[in-house]
C-alpha cells in the first residue's frame, strides 16, 4: 500500500514543480493528437455529411463497413503503417518511420474513422431535414455540406473531441510507429507503459493524472459551449 | 411561373399515392390544393417543389424541366418549419446570401419583409428557440424575402393564432399582387382558400377531383 500512496506524492511532486520531462512528454502527445484530429476532422467531417445524406445503393453495407472502420484495433493501424513507411515500402523513400510524422499519419488514420462513423450517423438521422430546408432556399449541395455542418457543429466538436481522446490515450499505433524515442517520439502513454514495465509509478501516475485531466478539459470546454448554444 | 403536371404517379412501395393525368397551375395566381389527410396534398407539393424526385411522368416549369435555374426561383415553407441556429435576421438574410446579394440591399430587404410580417421584435432571437406559431411567421418571412418566381406553402397558418392570420394572409396577397409570383397553398381550411385562392383544387386518395 506504501507505494501506492508514495506513487501518488512523488507523481504530484512532479506535476507541482513542472518536471521539463514530464511536460516535454506531454506537449509532444498534445501535438501529434491534435495535428492528427484536425486533419483527420478536415476529411472526414465533409465526407461523412456528404454520404449520410446522400442515398445510394448499398448504403446499408456502407453503413456497416464505416461502423466496422470505427473500431481497427490501434495495433492494426499501426501495423499498416510500419508496412508502408518501413524501408522495403512503398513509402520507404520518405523515410519517416519512428518519426513524429510517422506517428501522425498513424492517428489520422485512428482519428478519421472515428469522426467519420460518429458524424455520419449523425447526418443520416439529422441532417435530412436540414438538407431539405437548402433545397427549398436554393443551395447547392456544397451549400448544403456546409449549412449541416454548421448547424450541426456542437455535435460535430463533441465527436471530435471524443476522437481526440481516443487518439492521444492510444499506445499500440503510436508505440509501433514512433518507436518510443526518448525527446524524440515519447508521448504519455508509451511512458507510461514503459514505465509500467520498469516498476517506475511516480511517472506512470503524473502522467496518467494529465491524461485524464486533458480529457476532462476538453469535455468541459465542449460542454459548456454546447451548454450555450 | 406557370406549372403543367402530365401523367405523374407516386408510389411507397405497392401503394400508389398519387396519380394525376393533368394539372395545369396558371401563373401570376394562388392556388389552393385541399382534401383530407393523406390524399397527397403534401406529396404533391413535394414533387412541384423537386424536393421528391422518385415518381413517374412529368412537372414542366413554364415549359421547362426542372432545373437549377428553376431550383432557385422558386421555394417552399413546411408545415413544421425549421429554422436555422442562428437570429431570425439571419434565418431571413439566408437566402439573400445564397444569392450574393450584397449586405446594404439584403439587410433593407431582410427589414422590410420583417416589418410587413410584424415580426421586427424578434429579430435578435435565435431561431431553434421560437414557439411553433413564431417560427411560421419566419419561415414565411425568409421565404418571401427573395421573391420567388413560386411560392409553395404546406398548412402555412396551421399554428398560427386566429388574430394574427390576418397578417398573414395579407403578406401572401400582397406578395403575389406586387411581385406575381405563383403560390401554391396546401390548407385543409375551406374559408382560407376562398379568401386567398384565384383557384381551388380539391384532392382525393390521391387524384385531382372535378
Amino acid at each position: 500500500m506504501d507505494y501506492i500512496v508514495k506513487g501518488f506524492k512523488d507523481a504530484l511532486n512532479l506535476l507541482v514543480s513542472f518536471d521539463k520531462e514530464v511536460f516535454s512528454i506531454v506537449s509532444l502527445s498534445l501535438f501529434v493528437s491534435i495535428t492528427a484530429t484536425i486533419i483527420g476532422s478536415l476529411i472526414s467531417v465533409p465526407l461523412s455529411v456528404y454520404f449520410g445524406i446522400k442515398e445510394f445503393r448499398w448504403k446499408k453495407l456502407f453503413s456497416r463497413i464505416t461502423y466496422t472502420m470505427m473500431s481497427i484495433p490501434t495495433v492494426v493501424i499501426g501495423l499498416v503503417v510500419v508496412i508502408i513507411l518501413a524501408r522495403k515500402g512503398p513509402f520507404g523513400r520518405f523515410d519517416l518511420l519512428y518519426t513524429r510524422k510517422a506517428m501522425i499519419i498513424a492517428q489520422v488514420l485512428l482519428v478519421s474513422p472515428y469522426v467519420f462513423g460518429l458524424t455520419y450517423g449523425l447526418a443520416k438521422s439529422r441532417g435530412e431535414i436540414i438538407e431539405k430546408i437548402g433545397l427549398a432556399l436554393g443551395a447547392n449541395r456544397l451549400e448544403i455540406i456546409v449549412l449541416i455542418i454548421r448547424e450541426l457543429k456542437v455535435d460535430i466538436l463533441v465527436n471530435v473531441a471524443t476522437s481526440f481522446s481516443r487518439a492521444i490515450s492510444e499506445v499500440g499505433a503510436v508505440m509501433i510507429v514512433g518507436g518510443n524515442i526518448k525527446h524524440h517520439t515519447r508521448v504519455i502513454t508509451t511512458t507510461i507503459s514503459m514505465m509500467n514495465s520498469m516498476g517506475d509509478y511516480p511517472m506512470a501516475i503524473a502522467l496518467g493524472i494529465i491524461l485524464i485531466l486533458i480529457s476532462f478539459v476538453i469535455h468541459s470546454i465542449i460542454y459548456s459551449y454546447s451548454e450555450e448554444k | 411561373m406557370n406549372i403543367e403536371i402530365r401523367n405523374v404517379e407516386k408510389y411507397y412501395g405497392d401503394n400508389q399515392v398519387l396519380d394525376i393525368d393533368y394539372l395545369n397551375i396558371e401563373k401570376e395566381k394562388i392556388t389552393g390544393i385541399t382534401g383530407p389527410n393523406g390524399c397527397g396534398k403534401t406529396t404533391l407539393l413535394n414533387i412541384i417543389g423537386g424536393l421528391d424526385k422518385e415518381f413517374l411522368g412529368e412537372v414542366f416549369y413554364d415549359n421547362n424541366k426542372f432545373s437549377k435555374k428553376v431550383k432557385q426561383a422558386m421555394t417552399i415553407v413546411f408545415q413544421k418549419p425549421y429554422l436555422l441556429k442562428r437570429t431570425v435576421y439571419e434565418n431571413i438574410e439566408y437566402p439573400l446570401k445564397l444569392r450574393n446579394m450584397n449586405k446594404k440591399e439584403s439587410k433593407a430587404k431582410v427589414l422590410d419583409v420583417m416589418k410587413k410580417l410584424e415580426i421586427t421584435d424578434l429579430m435578435d432571437k435565435r431561431g431553434n428557440k421560437l414557439s411553433g406559431g413564431e417560427s411560421q411567421k419566419v419561415a414565411l418571412a425568409r421565404a418571401l424575402v427573395f421573391n420567388p418566381k413560386l411560392l409553395l406553402l404546406d398548412e402555412p397558418t396551421s399554428n398560427i393564432d386566429p388574430e394574427y392570420i390576418v397578417t398573414m394572409e395579407n403578406a401572401i396577397t400582397q406578395f403575389n399582387l406586387k411581385n406575381k409570383g405563383t403560390i401554391i397553398i396546401v390548407t385543409h381550411n375551406i374559408q382560407q382558400s376562398e379568401r386567398l385562392c384565384h383557384a381551388v383544387i380539391n384532392m382525393n386518395r390521391g387524384k385531382i377531383q372535378t
